[in-house]
């Protein structure tokens, strides 16, 4: 039995004896060679701030949206119903807002938020309940909810658009007064900085004293090097396009610090809480997780019912920068959803899944349509290479995954 | 759950109160009996083979015992009292663990999470993954296992590996009942001797142990007592000291005692 | 062909001597609508039903609930009913035609209602599509007579936004010819959904450097989205936009100066219409003979029908009362957050 432990010590790829995540590497390359490609094509429009700062808010409602169906997808399930659960929340936060609370008051703003996000989860959960209690696979429950919700969003109002919303309410889209300007923008950039050298330091320090394999002091300088770089970058960039109206530094949009926060949240929840743990147990080995006492029952309702909110906020984020509800908000938004989830390597098998894959995806797809629509290309070509893109990603992952295997 | 792990440990140490035992066991699916009437008794220390052709009973008896199904009828004993089975989890909180055939392991998760799976240490409400991986390395330690990262997923090992992964988180969580459903099956013959060695030191410290094999080299080797199962039946038990090996397999085939043996227990 | 035409004469000649007692008899008109659960048809249906009331005649439907084969047999069910004329609004133009020569055969008159159905006897009543992007053109070029244009286009798979589009190109052909007007962007709208509107407005914008002077924006949905791209670079209100269906949300952009104006198609104005035409049919005229009908060719297979095209109402800042006096919207719908000196006279 001493020598248990030989099979799986040759050949380890360069990225992983590094300690780094060659998927993640990779996207990462991949989006960088995309945004020179078009910054080329497009005679220097893409990478100029404003543009940069129209694909983060493009990509806002899509990457609230992934982080949820990247553990929907790891626990062997889908959920098809999240652009109609958008819609439907996006219209009733439309009627709370412009019916319950037509005057702008934050707190009126910030109920319509509140409501149509317990609507959200309310919905997931149901969905939910029926899959994990009564057994019915969720690719015929959401496929329902698909059609349920579409319809209701449709009904609330008889299909008749409602607008315009209150100023308050419309922050969350990231309109014209819907960015934290240039100060707080810092302020958020220097704190997260501060956040990640600490961590990443205390981190690294705890585990050396424990005796616990540590990434090489290089690789992880280098890579929280690159992360605070990253987030310089990130502010310098947001504050690099100025409001119409004053010439002011407009600042990192809301609905983008919110897909920030989603996405981090999610990432921790993952990474460091017993319900991240289970979701991914569950996906590797469904009996495994059963047998080893976990409540697979409870743990599918709060998936769904996660998705469920997620969506609704998504819904808020997307009403509110069209500054309307509308009944075919939303249509089809379940698919770019499920490509960006796949594209970050979510396996429909269950079992794996990445969150920051996911939103790597999310602004891999955001970024060719941003840059096709620069070019003008036709809708038409712009789905063709949306197609060729998810194809080819999932293909080279099954390619690499049969590697490994040998 | 009647009888928390605490109360159940006063019991023990007294040698005429079995560990655990079953008694007049009914559990049927879909009208097919999978058990009947079935009785069987673990001392303290003991290691108890429980034999018989697929689908005698045998896995459903193990699936009963760590909590994964409930019976129709019958009572199970600790230590003399009667305890509920509700749930693998309820089962784990009496000390019981079960280490099945299929492994039950998460491929996706690396080591230190499959061995605390269900039963993560937590500190301030946060996985605490930084302790799971040093407990991990020191019970695997124990077990001589040399896993040198602990934090890759469980997918690549070897199914010897797979198979201490098992185990130590049964060693972990003090188990004192031990359910192996073929533990050396996937195993080369180095490996086995070292869960041999294993079975016989956790007797010593009277954990009792039911063992599933098909190996009645194993059995003659590893087990006081061995139980023949048939067609969801106890056929009978007795000491492996009392009883040849073509006796044993007599009872599995024939589904009745050997000529001259009385049912001892 | 001569002998068959006195014949066909001398028939005809024998069911007028019949007509008086023919006209005697109720008209019943009977509707056969393809599927009743969109709001739209019901506002169809109490025009239709408010015009057959006045001129006394009786109204029965049947509601297919978007099935080809429900159709057929709702429209023979509607003849044993005793219906003497059909309006039919088709599910499906090709699949319906069975029925269509069945009334045919049995002499019942019918009237294709808003969707074309391509048979000679059938009777077609509509609004121009073609017209609706005519006038949406007009109304951008009257606001904005050279410049750089953008097209936010409707669904690329509804032929009615090919339709939309070629009448505002016909419009806009010769200024984009001198070069006064300079199309710089197009796009499809998938689903005619507002969101990808305002993100396909939104790279329009970016990629000319906000240099865009006019919006030709195919209906009020995707005018939603362009308005609040334009909002978000705050430009919205200088950039005139174009839009149709006069949305209730639209007409509050128009009279608060977002949006230039909107198409509006009356499908009030379309069921007294084919009411008044059903009955007259009914009684005998013939489909060539509708006072005020023409040929109408533009179908996908090119069979000449006879066909009324109603003519749709440009909607803007200054006849935004129109639509409060013909109780489309409301003067509190329109005029919502409307004030001070630049509110249209609709909203004092």
């Amino acid at each position: 039995m001493q020598r248990v432990g030989t099979t799986a010590v040759s050949r380890v790829p360069v990225m992983t004896r590094l300690g780094l995540d060659s998927r993640l590497i990779f996207m990462v390359l991949a989006i960088a060679a995309i945004w020179i490609v078009f910054h080329l094509l497009t005679n220097g429009i893409f990478l100029t701030s404003r543009n940069l700062w129209n694909l983060s808010v493009q990509t806002a409602s899509v990457g609230v949206m992934v982080s949820g169906m990247v553990l929907i997808i790891v626990m062997r399930n889908i959920d098809l119903s999240i652009g109609s659960i958008l819609g439907f929340t996006g219209m009733a936060m439309a009627v709370i807002n412009s019916r319950i609370f037509p005057d702008d008051t934050w707190w009126g703003a910030a109920l319509t938020l509140l409501l149509g996000l317990a609507l959200g989860a309310l919905v997931g959960v149901i969905q939910g309940t029926w899959i994990a209690r009564l057994g019915v696979p969720s690719f015929i429950v959401t496929l329902g909810g698909l059609l349920i919700f579409r319809g209701g969003a449709w009904l609330l109002t008889s299909g008749q658009t409602v607008a315009p919303l209150s100023d308050s309410f419309q922050i969350l889209g990231g309109g014209l007064n819907g960015s934290i300007g240039g100060p707080w923008s810092w302020t958020v950039g220097l704190v997260l900085m501060a956040v990640i050298l600490v961590s990443d330091l205390r981190t690294f320090q705890q585990r050396a004293k424990r005796g616990l394999p540590n990434r090489s002091v290089l690789v992880q300088a280098g890579f929280t090097g690159a992360m605070l770089l990253l987030v310089l970058g990130f502010v310098l960039v947001m504050n690099g396009y100025a409001d119409p109206r004053s010439g002011l530094p407009r600042g990192i949009p809301v609905p983008v610090l919110v897909m920030l926060a989603v996405t981090a949240i999610m990432m921790w929840v993952v990474r460091a809480t017993r319900f991240g743990r289970y979701v991914f147990a569950y996906g590797g080995n469904p009996e495994a997780a059963r047998l080893a006492g976990i409540n697979t029952t409870r743990l599918t309702i709060m998936v769904f019912g996660l998705m469920g909110l997620l969506a609704a906020l998504a819904g808020a984020i997307q009403t509110a920068r069209l500054n309307a509800g509308t009944n075919s908000t939303g249509t089809l938004a379940e698919l770019s959803v499920i490509a960006a989830a796949v594209i970050g390597g979510a396996s429909l098998s269950g079992g794996s899944g990445s969150i920051p894959g996911a939103f790597l995806g999310a602004v891999l797809m955001a970024s060719l349509i941003n840059g096709m629509l620069l070019l003008d290309l036709p809708s038409a070509w712009q789905n063709v290479v949306q197609g060729l893109v998810l194809m080819l990603a999932v293909t080279l992952d099954v390619v690499v995954q049969k590697r490994r295997v040998k | 759950m009647t009888l928390t792990r605490q109360q159940g440990a006063a019991g023990h140490g007294n040698l005429s109160t079995p560990l655990i035992e079953t008694r007049g066991i009914f559990k049927s699916f879909g009208g097919i009996h999978a058990l009947e009437d079935v009785a069987v008794q673990l001392m303290p220390g003991e290691v108890l083979a429980l034999l018989g052709h697929n689908g005698a009973g045998k896995s459903t008896l193990i699936k009963m015992l760590s909590g994964a199904y409930t019976p129709d009828a019958g009572q199970v004993l600790m230590n003399g009292q009667e305890v509920q089975l509700s749930s693998p989890r309820a089962a784990q909180l009496l000390g019981i663990e079960t280490i099945y055939q299929n492994l039950a392991l998460a491929d996706n998760l690396d080591v230190a999470a499959n061995i605390f799976l269900g039963r993560e240490l937590l500190r301030g409400g946060v996985l605490d993954e930084d302790t799971m991986e040093l407990e991990a390395r020191k019970v695997l330690d124990r077990l001589k296992v040399n896993l040198p990262d602990l934090r890759k997923p469980v997918f690549n090992l070897s199914g010897g590996q797979r198979q201490c992964i098992a185990i130590s988180r049964a060693i972990y969580f003090k188990a004192r009942v031990l359910i192996m459903d073929e533990p050396t099956a996937a195993l080369g013959p180095q490996e086995t001797a070292q869960v041999n060695e294993l079975i016989q030191s956790l007797k010593q410290e009277g954990v009792g142990i039911f063992l599933i094999s098909h190996d009645m080299h194993d059995v003659f080797d590893l087990a006081d007592r061995v139980t023949v199962m048939k067609n969801g039946r106890v056929v009978g038990s007795s000491p492996t000291s009392d009883i040849t090996q073509d006796e044993v397999l007599e009872m599995i085939i024939a589904g009745k005692l050997p000529r001259g043996q009385a049912a001892s227990s | 062909m001569k002998r068959l035409g006195t014949l066909m004469t001398a028939l005809l000649g024998f069911s007028l001597l019949t007509a008086p007692a023919f006209a005697q008899k109720p008209v019943v008109v009977g509707v056969s609508w393809s599927n009743f659960q969109e709001e739209r048809w019901k506002t169809d249906e109490a025009a239709i039903k408010t015009q057959l009331a006045k001129l006394g005649a009786t109204y029965i439907s049947a509601d297919a609930q978007s099935s080809n084969e429900k159709q057929l047999s709702d429209i023979e069910s509607l003849v044993t009913r005793g219906a003497t004329v059909l309006i039919v609004l088709a599910q499906d133009s090709s699949a319906v035609l069975p029925a269509i020569s069945k009334a045919k055969a049995e002499g019942i008159p019918v009237i294709s209602y808003d969707r074309l159905i391509e048979d000679p006897w059938a009777f077609y009543i509509s609004f121009d599509n073609k017209e609706v992007g005519r006038l949406q053109a007009r109304m951008i070029l009257n606001a904005k007579p050279r410049g750089n244009y953008v097209f936010v286009k409707g669904s690329p798979t509804d032929p009615n936004a090919a339709l939309l589009y070629a009448g505002q190109l016909e419009v806009l052909a010769t200024a984009i010819k001198s070069g006064a007007i300079k199309n710089v962007g197009n796009q499809f709208t998938e689903g005619w959904q507002p969101e990808i509107a305002q993100r396909n407005m939104e790279q329009f914008l970016t990629a000319n450097q906000n240099k865009i002077d006019a919006v030709v924006a195919s209906n009020d949905g995707t005018a939603g989205g362009a308005v609040a791209a334009l909002a978000g670079v705050g430009m919205a209100g200088k950039v005139p936009v174009s839009g149709q269906d006069a949305d209730k949300a639209a007409l509050n952009r128009i009279a608060k100066g977002l949006q230039t104006g909107t198409v509006w198609k009356d499908s009030r104005t379309l069921g007294t219409e084919a009411a008044k035409i059903a009955v007259q049919l009914a009684k005998g005229t013939k489909v060539a003979a509708v006072p005020g009908s023409s040929v109408f060719s533009g179908g996908p297979r090119k069979v000449k029908v006879s066909s009324l095209l109603l003519k749709p109402v440009v909607i803007t800042k200054a006849n935004l009362g129109t639509l409060i006096t013909a109780k489309w919207a409301t003067k509190a719908e329109i005029c919502a957050g409307v004030s001070g000196a630049l509110a249209p006279a609709a909203c004092k």
